[in-house]
């Protein structure tokens, strides 16, 4: 019986020939990531001291730390936190990457995501790097875990795969498919499984895309998201990778829990209601045109990525955000924000009247921008609770950059195919 | 103090399927660890009543996929502070069942609980064999029973007791689990 390439990278972090889902065993991490916060990393740093007499870590390389929240205002108690994380990195000998974006992405684009790499993170939405062939897995507060111990207890999950045929139309994106497989199978359809997306249209698709997809793999209660390495991101890996890495497969003849079959083609804009990314909450964009806003945001670690930021200015080019609308772009990292300035996408974005932010989390949990009392806001973050982004009092509907973008334009929530054709 | 094998109690409350837990206290108290804060919000937009009715012992019972979203530590330590004991669903989003059980709750996984339950019935819960004898109907549900290391997990009272007890300073000779790995550890250099 063949294995998934979740199985076989698992097998190699917990040093078996392999594993079968359900076995509950440690596994090493190759990186083990966080970003501090206040609770987490602050916590973790006294409690590996105190509790566990661990003055300096023994392999720091395998320790990353990024400072990507409360970037955006600076106060007395955030500075002394980041100083804190400062401090703890430089004493270890363990790398704090600043000021260069988005963690999630980060870690992608400084090679610690390559194929066949185990990470794992306090914080779920490192699944995004799965795009690249590598199991991201967010484990809470067993993080301390692994911190301490070098591994940490998992239980090892199935797969569902799902099988992806066609490509996207215009104006239609990987947040259409993945509210779309929410919508149709179920917020718990992959629950405690790890989702696995295999098949021409997943071959087809590009990284910005594989990693948005991937990043917001908790919703249909799954640990993670992968995609088996090919060369399109064989080819970014070996231009990135830190160490040398060694890809794994998913055998012909794995087991799956269950698999799916999508037609990219077929989608259309999907629209997430306030309340919850769940099921039941995700309706077609038709239900919902003429929504009026008075906020909208392209950013977060599932998205903001350069093909996103190209879908905003191809609908913004020479036109006007809406009055009335306050209109975010956050690029996800720096290195994409230099590469969407140089493509003169953030002059046009700025011409029609969106703010650009430097990367920061800061948006996509409210602590930058936040939504006052009655606002409506439509937004590619990854939560739409209530609260989530400032005021309980606001809403908070989803979807992919084209829509948002849109949406931005009129001041309504709008078919982005309406204004692309 | 150890974690009794089976809780005689009752079902303080029932949730329906894909619970978002921070709704117990409401989003706008997430951030507040403080025990009087959290006792004066606990199931408010459910039940006023509910912190004077619930009793230490009870627990609490959810659909499927109890748990959904980003769920937060305070709602749960307002649950455990008001006296519910554990946790008896149908099944648990594994962000909040890895978060739960780092902080030491007995999660009980039984298929089917929702329609053998309601409000204030008597229940003992085996949480470490999964079973469920519900009093008002004899009714014995199995459910699925967690793993040895989750077993410990509560066994510690959490993650961080239990990694205290195997790893911390000037503690036991129990030998470190996660060595098991033939890969270098950190080790404690002082």
């Amino acid at each position: 019986m063949g294995s998934t390439i979740t199985e076989k990278i698992l097998a190699r972090a917990g040093g078996l020939d392999s594993v079968v889902p359900a076995q509950n065993a440690p596994f090493r991490p190759d990186y083990m990531i966080a970003y501090d916060y206040p609770g987490y990393t602050d916590v973790m740093f006294r409690q590996m001291k105190e509790d566990f007499g661990i003055e300096r870590v023994k392999d720091p390389e395998r320790y990353v730390l990024f400072i990507d929240h409360m970037t955006t205002r600076a106060n007395e108690r955030e500075l002394q936190m980041h100083n804190v994380t400062r401090d703890w990195g430089r004493l270890n000998g363990v790398e704090v990457h600043e000021g260069v974006g988005i963690g999630h992405q980060v870690a992608a684009e400084l090679g610690y995501a390559a194929p066949g790499n185990f990470l794992v993170h306090f914080d779920g939405h490192v699944s995004g790097l799965g795009a690249f062939g590598a199991l991201g897995w967010g484990v809470r507060k067993d993080l301390l875990e692994a911190w301490v111990t070098g591994a940490v207890y998992l239980d090892v999950p199935a797969s569902t795969r799902f099988h992806l045929e066609g490509s996207f139309s215009e104006g239609v994106d990987n947040r259409d498919l993945l509210h779309h497989i929410i919508a149709t199978y179920g917020a718990d359809a992959c629950a405690h499984q790890v989702m696995e997306y295999a098949g021409p249209g997943a071959e087809a698709m590009s990284i910005d895309r594989r990693q948005g997809l991937c990043a917001m793999a908790m919703f249909t209660g799954a640990v993670s998201a992968i995609f088996n390495p090919d060369e399109l991101s064989l080819e970014y890996s070996r231009r990135v990778a830190r160490d040398e890495f060694e890809p794994v497969y998913s055998d012909p003849d794995a087991t799956y829990t269950a698999t799916h079959d999508v037609d990219l083609s077929a989608l259309s804009p999907q629209v997430v209601l306030p309340g919850s990314a769940k099921s039941g909450n995700t309706r077609p964009i038709e239900d919902l045109v003429g929504t009026r806003l008075q906020h909208a945001y392209i950013g977060s670690c599932a998205s903001g990525r350069i093909e996103e930021i190209r879908a905003a200015a191809e609908i913004l080019q020479g036109k006007k955000v809406a009055e009335g609308v306050r209109f975010n772009v956050v690029p996800t990292s720096k290195k994409i924000y230099d590469q969407a300035e140089a493509e003169g996408l953030l002059d046009i974005l700025t011409e029609a009247g969106a703010q650009v932010a430097q990367a920061s989390c800061d948006f996509c949990v409210g602590y930058a921008s936040p939504l006052e009392p009655g606002d409506n806001a439509i937004s590619t973050g990854v939560l739409n609770i209530s609260g989530r982004m400032g005021s309980t009092d606001a809403s908070i509907y989803m979807g992919s950059a084209y829509t948002v973008a849109a949406s931005a334009l009129t001041g309504v929530i709008t078919d982005p195919r309406e204004v692309m054709s | 103090m150890k974690v009794q094998d089976v809780f005689e109690g009752r079902v303080a409350w029932k949730f329906g399927d894909d619970f978002d837990i921070d709704l117990v206290i409401g989003v706008t108290n997430i951030k507040y660890y403080d025990p009087d804060k959290l006792r004066s919000v606990l199931m408010q937009a459910y039940d006023p009543a509910f912190v004077d009715d619930v009793r230490p012992g009870d627990v609490i019972v959810g659909g499927r996929n109890f748990g959904y979203g980003h769920p937060h530590y305070p709602a749960m330590i307002a649950m455990r502070n008001a006296g519910v004991v554990a946790v008896v669903a149908e099944s648990y989003a594994p962000g909040f069942w890895r978060g739960e059980l780092y902080q030491g709750m007995p999660l009980v996984t039984v298929p089917g609980i929702s329609e053998a339950v309601e409000r204030w019935d008597d229940v003992a819960v085996d949480w470490k064999n999964a079973t469920v004898r519900v009093g008002r109907t004899g009714q014995v549900l199995q459910g699925t029973p967690p793993s040895p290391h989750a077993i410990d997990v509560i066994e510690a009272g959490g993650g961080l007791n239990l990694l205290r007890a195997q790893y911390g300073t000037g503690s036991s000779t129990v030998p470190p689990a996660a060595a098991a790995v033939p890969h270098p550890t950190s080790e404690r250099v002082t």
